[in-house]
């Protein structure tokens, strides 16, 4: 009995014990501050780059406990370093607390820092950390990521990981941005074999009108004319990184066609236009869905190799506008069917043939189909799929299916209503 | 300085208990004698026994019977009589009788007078509430039944409360509860033995078995555990059950303890033993299992979805009120990375002006929510709540205001409390309360790895328990032949099993139902 | 109904094994696979799982004629006292290493994954006070343990391999052969030892209440657990293309590190409390194994005192190597290479040496008992 007694007794020494160690992991809520986004620039000096913290105030908008509302939602600490990791104490100096990744949700880099060789050495080491995440996004912003964070003001979103995380969901779901997460940039920079989409963005707007795109179809981020009292940022195009190293731009509608074609993507909801092939004034909005896979036919062995894509589509034409009415007639509908083949085609072979022009290098994820012409790794790589691509013949087919002509297909002929 | 102390306190304990043991052998040697053919010598024995005109109740009546003229005493303790028994079918029968020869058995009109030639025997049936009587020139006493203890009547249970099924408890009267559960089992086969388990009070206890269910070798077991009993007193079943129990130090009870006749009636119908006693309004029901601390009556009583439904709330609850304070200390000073962003900020927002860590700040409203449950329990009636809207209401809110406690914290202890309500056994649930404690220590030292590795030593632990040989979480495993009855319960038309680790006489349990 | 005193049943023995060998696709067992068969470290698997079965036939063959003698009796008894006595110790010798080699790999992974800043050496303690405590309680403990938690590790395991599948893409598997056939036959045939536990259940054959249990689990475990892991091994390929999977060391935690669940964007402190468990029941059994075989071969009766020793051991030696993350996976390797023939061949000597002694004329008689 009574060592059984010494035994409870030890027992209720226990919590005491965890005084005395409790430090090692533990670190409180309130003793960290949570970083949303880390920007990343040149620095003068080599071998460093400066870093910029997107930190999130916990007491504003969270809790009607906390009753901080005369503080910012956010703030922004830029400061020189060599890495993610060591940064992490550098900002102590200005920061009270611990600074937590936990909430990373992006990480911006500036068009000048992705441009140099020496960037993938900087990101390389976010895969040491383990706060950092494989899926935060990759953001390359076309002026300083410092200046990004800055300029950045949300209207209503006011507080930062809401706004990355919707702003960059939605961008996804529509096809402006790539998704560009960091385990795919990895993942696609190690295979080596296709080039890697990471989301352009930029609150640098054009000032001077005539640098505005008059369509929206080719406009990047930047470039597109919003008046009214919104954010002055904008999400659109893609940033085309190959090995590790921006080479170049796409617009929004080159990356939906991407998007289109690459069978890893999730992008679910497109509206676009499209020429009516009855007035060449106006324009049809039609929603895109794909059907199925892209179904990709290739034969590796002939000299140039030859790449067959089908992209299988649903069209649901939204309106008619030049009031032709043609789901009464199956001529028109073979017509319009004909018509919109003919310029998705055209589109997309645009796009094809600025890869291997201009990048020489596909974003397409082909390289994954060739996969299966090759028996060992060997085979695979002795071909070198990024030396081969741009001579490849590549041929892009459209196979569409119309779905709805909105909740009301028919429309009065004009002339009915206008004479 | 301490050891000091305690030498001298153990020292006077030691002295006390061998001077108090002589009394009782005294009392013994005293009562073990003959009846004498003297009259007057029986009753003045009986008095000095009793410390006749000190001890008030214990009554003496003397007179000469009518026919024979022959003097007779009719002893009794009145406070535990029928005094209208002794009346009627005594003194009146013998005042009123004519014979020349008098034959006690054939005067007295009570179900049975029983002869006994010692006086051992005599008091003991004072004791238990017994008449006897003298006669001049006779050195048998007779002895009438005519004990009538006071109890309480069959009431309501109130611990183990359901809406479905029947509403009695057990009482304190034993003669009560036995007819509770044999209005249940209307078998000549369920059996009531009665072994006499304290020498000093001399508590007598019930063992109650299906003869052809239970195994034998179970109902030894038992028996010679409380034969092997060497004690003053047992007052009721809530100590005795400590007393056979096999581990006294452990967190887990292992003997079933219940107010509801109908749960110790299925459980003798599976081949389990029951115990009854007087002063206990409960049935001690065992072996035990897991299982059974952790089902109520009601889960079989309703519908099988219903039941079911039930269950899985119970064992959710169970996991919440266990771990869910142990898992916001892991959380939220460990691995805060887990929680969804939205939430994380809040928490760290109102945490902002909290001056105590995570880990103390949960101590602190886990241990308050135990003391406001404790005072509930002790303050008068009227009181209890006011105490606990006091102490629920004012204190968190009050505690939130002034910036001691976050409001999240008020969250996860109140659901923590509220939970351990759900289980209604008492001893699982301060078992439950307790381990509450001891991984909120675990998870404030190492998060969830401190958690698991308890949880895993835990299970080590739970599965080598055995109540009376049965495996604690059996028939889960180690596996044997059941109805399946353990989180879930089956259709009732499939539950045609005993529980396999009883080694029950009959295994199958007919129960096909009138569709097919 | 059959239960007896210290016999574990079928259930929990499967239990056993299940969790022992199929944790194993949560440490760095894969990565072992994937360093020299790359992308096909599946097929070498298939092939391990093909070679396998002939050793763990031949093992059950022997025990169905030996059904009361536990490993180490057997070995003495088949190959004499001297090459009996030093084919246990040598036995003992790789099953103790194994014990320090693959917990000093969890603790790795625990405090680089998980507990960064935590010293190894209080994980280590915590871990092995759970498996001290765990293998002192008996094989009846470890087994019901195992069998109790078994259903939900395997769910959330099943949960997050499905997840990942979702977040992967299958065209990543090709090329289909990898590095080529030969690498992949070389791997098999090097690292077929990951199945070596199989050889070590003799040691606790008398402890089941049956041979058929003991044959039945064994197959029944071993057609669970290797569907489990070429599964695995494909998803990470999926989710980590050939060119990561080299230089990740631990799969399946980078991978629940990658995976989110709904609104839930991390969600590896989830997967952390079930793996654990899983981890622990695994080392409580190696340690069993270890102390009861360590008795047997010493004629020691009353094993449960050499917990404290065994455990202060295993941490020391666990500790000890300057950094683990070089050469702990290092010496695993090397181990498991060695290993490999010795599973392989073994059983199968100890078959020959049954039949040349004329043991299976008696079996037919020794099966109706």
């Amino acid at each position: 009995m009574k060592h059984q007694l010494k035994k409870i007794k030890l027992l209720l020494a226990l919590p005491f014990l965890i005084i005395l160690t409790g430090c090692w992991d533990q670190t409180g809520l309130d003793d960290q501050v949570f970083v949303i986004g880390i920007g990343m620039d040149k620095a003068e000096e080599k071998g460093k780059i400066n870093i910029t913290y997107l930190i999130a105030n916990p007491e504003v908008g969270s809790s009607t406990q906390a009753s901080a509302n005369n503080e910012e939602a956010m703030m922004t600490v830029t400061i020189q370093a060599s890495d993610f990791i060591s940064m992490r104490n550098n900002a102590n100096s200005v920061i009270a607390r611990e600074i937590s990744y936990d909430l990373l949700r992006v990480i911006l880099v500036s068009e000048e820092l992705a441009k140099e060789e020496e960037f993938i050495r900087y990101l390389y080491t976010s895969e040491k950390d383990r706060e950092i995440k494989r899926n935060v996004h990759l953001v390359v912003t076309k002026e300083k990521a410092e200046e990004f964070f800055k300029k950045n003001s949300p209207k209503f979103l006011s507080r930062p990981h809401k706004f990355y995380e919707n702003m960059i969901g939605r961008a996804i779901q529509v096809g402006i941005v790539p998704n560009s997460e960091l385990h795919q940039f990895f993942r696609i920079t190690e295979e080596d074999a296709n080039a890697f989409l990471a989301i352009y963005a930029t609150s640098d707007i054009e000032k001077e009108k005539n640098k505005y795109r008059i369509s929206e179809n080719d406009a990047v981020a930047g470039n597109v004319k919003i008046k009214g009292e919104t954010n002055n940022s904008q999400f659109l195009g893609a940033a085309v990184f190959l090995e590790g190293k921006m080479i170049g731009k796409m617009t929004g509608v080159e990356n939906r066609i991407v998007m289109l074609l690459n069978d890893t993507s999730d992008v679910s909801d497109i509206l676009t236009v499209v020429p009516d092939p009855f007035d060449e004034d106006y324009q049809l909005t039609v929603r895109i869905t794909k059907r199925q896979n892209t179904e990709v036919v290739m034969d590796v062995n002939s000299k140039p190799p030859r790449i067959h894509a089908t992209l299988p589509l649903t069209i649901d034409v939204l309106t008619d506008p030049s009031m032709s009415n043609p789901v009464e007639d199956k001529e028109k509908i073979e017509e319009v069917k004909k018509s919109f083949e003919r310029f998705l085609e055209e589109k997309a072979m645009k796009v094809v043939t600025k890869t291997q022009e201009e990048f020489k290098v596909e974003p397409f994820g082909w390289s994954l189909y060739a996969r299966k012409e090759f028996k060992t790794l060997r085979e695979y790589m002795d071909f070198d799929w990024m030396k081969t691509y741009p001579d490849m013949k590549i041929d892009v087919d459209i196979n569409l299916r119309f779905g709805k002509f909105g909740k009301q297909p028919k429309t009065p002929s004009y002339e009915g209503i206008r004479d | 300085m301490f050891k000091l102390l305690k030498k001298i306190s153990g020292r006077k304990k030691k002295g006390k208990s061998i001077q108090s043991n002589n009394t009782l052998d005294e009392q013994k040697n005293k009562r073990d004698q003959s009846i004498s053919q003297n009259i007057d010598d029986n009753i003045d024995f009986i008095k000095s026994i009793y410390q006749f005109p000190d001890n008030r109740d214990v009554k003496f009546r003397e007179f000469k019977v009518g026919g024979s003229n022959k003097r007779v005493a009719i002893i009794f303790i009145s406070s535990i009589t029928d005094v209208r028994t002794i009346e009627d079918s005594s003194i009146r029968p013998l005042l009123e009788n004519k014979e020349p020869n008098l034959d006690i058995k054939g005067i007295i009109s009570t179900q049975n007078v029983t002869i006994f030639p010692n006086m051992k025997d005599v008091v003991s049936n004072i004791n238990t509430g017994n008449a006897v009587i003298f006669l001049e020139d006779d050195s048998n006493a007779y002895v009438f039944e005519c004990a009538n203890f006071q109890g309480r009547a069959v009431e309501k249970a109130e611990n183990e409360v359901i809406i479905k099924g029947s509403k009695e408890a057990l009482t304190e009267k034993v003669v009560v509860n036995l007819s509770l559960i044999r209005k249940r089992i209307k078998n000549e086969a369920l059996m009531a033995e009665s072994v006499t388990i304290s020498e000093r009070s001399q508590n007598e206890i019930y063992i109650l078995y299906v003869r052809n269910l239970a195994d034998d070798q179970l109902v030894d077991n038992i028996k010679n555990r409380l034969k092997n009993l060497d004690v003053d007193s047992i007052q009721n079943l809530a100590l005795l059950e400590q007393y056979i129990e096999e581990r006294r130090m452990s967190l887990f009870p292992s003997l079933l303890y219940s107010e509801r006749p109908d749960r110790a009636a299925a459980f003798l119908e599976d081949g389990h033993v029951v115990l009854l006693m007087d002063n206990s309004p409960d049935a001690l029901i065992l072996p035990a299992t897991f299982w059974s601390f952790f089902h109520t009556p009601e889960d079989h009583y309703l519908r099988f979805v219903f039941g079911n439904f039930a269950r899985i709330i119970r064992i959710v609850a169970m996991f919440i009120t266990i771990f869910i304070s142990a898992i916001y200390v892991a959380v939220t000073s460990f691995h805060s990375e887990m929680i969804p962003a939205d939430l994380l900020l809040a928490i760290a927002g109102s945490r902002e002006k909290v001056p105590f860590p995570v880990f103390f700040e949960i101590i602190l409203m886990e241990a308050a929510f135990e003391l406001i449950r404790e005072a509930g329990l002790r303050v008068p009636n009227p009181m209890g709540p006011t105490i606990g809207i006091v102490g629920a209401l004012v204190l968190g809110q009050a505690a939130v205001e002034a910036n001691i406690i976050s409001p999240i914290v008020i969250i996860v202890v109140a659901l923590s409390g509220l939970t351990s309500f759900t289980i209604s056994d008492i001893s699982l649930q301060f078992a439950l309360r307790i381990i509450r404690f001891l991984f909120i220590a675990a998870a404030g030292i190492f998060g969830i790895f401190g958690m698991t590795a308890l949880f895993v030593m835990g299970i080590f632990y739970l599965v080598s328990l055995k109540s009376f040989g049965v495996p604690f979480l059996a028939p889960m495993s180690p596996h044997y032949v059941s109805s399946g009855d353990t989180i879930f319960r089956r259709v009732i038309t499939n539950e045609n099993f005993r529980p396999g680790y009883l080694k029950p006489d009959d295994l199958k349990k007919k129960g096909d139902g009138a569709t097919k | 109904m059959k239960q007896t005193e210290g016999k574990i049943g079928i259930r929990e023995y499967t239990a056993i094994i299940m969790l022992s060998v199929g944790t194993k696709l949560t440490d760095d067992t894969p990565t072992v696979l994937f360093n020299s068969a790359k992308n096909s470290a599946w097929i070498s698997l298939i092939l391990i799982a093909l070679l396998s079965i002939v050793p763990i036939w031949f093992l059950v063959k022997v025990f169905s004629v030996h059904q009361d003698k536990n490993l180490h009796d057997l070995n003495v008894y088949l190959f004499g006292k001297v090459l009996g006595h030093i084919i246990s110790v040598g036995m003992l010798a790789f099953g103790f290493s194994a014990l320090v080699l693959d917990s000093a790999i969890y603790v790795d992974i625990i405090s680089s994954m998980y507990f960064t800043k935590t010293p190894s050496i209080a994980i280590y303690v915590v871990l092995v006070i759970v498996c001290g405590y765990g293998a002192k309680r008996g094989l009846q403990h470890i087994g019901s343990t195992a069998w109790l938690t078994l259903f939900y590790l395997k769910i959330t395991l099943l949960f997050a391999l499905a997840f990942a599948f979702y977040k992967g893409n299958t065209k990543l598997i090709f090329p289909l052969w990898g590095p080529g056939y030969w690498e992949i036959v070389k791997t098999a045939g090097s690292k077929m030892s990951i199945f070596a536990d199989f050889y070590y259940l003799g040691i606790i054959a008398p402890m089941i209440d049956s041979f058929k249990s003991f044959k039945k689990g064994a197959f029944v475990a071993f057609a669970v657990v290797v569907p489990e892991i070429l599964l695995a091994l494909m998803i990470y390929v999926m989710l980590f293309d050939f060119t990561s999977i080299e230089v990740i060391s631990y799969p399946f935690h980078e991978m629940i590190l990658y995976i989110s669940i709904g609104f839930l964007t991390n969600v590896e402190t989830f997967f952390l409390p079930f793996w654990l468990v899983a981890a622990f029941v695994r080392f409580a059994f190696y340690f069993y194994l270890v102390l009861i075989l360590f008795g047997a071969i010493f004629k020691i009766k009353e094993y449960e005192y050499l917990v404290p020793v065994i455990s202060i051991l295993v941490i020391f030696l666990g500790v000890f190597p300057k950094s683990a993350a070089f050469t702990i996976p290092g010496l695993r390797e090397w181990m498991l290479t060695i290993l490999s023939p010795m599973f392989f061949l073994l059983p199968c000597f100890m078959w020959l040496i049954a039949k040349v002694r004329g043991d299976f004329k008696n079996e037919t008689s020794a099966q109706k008992n």
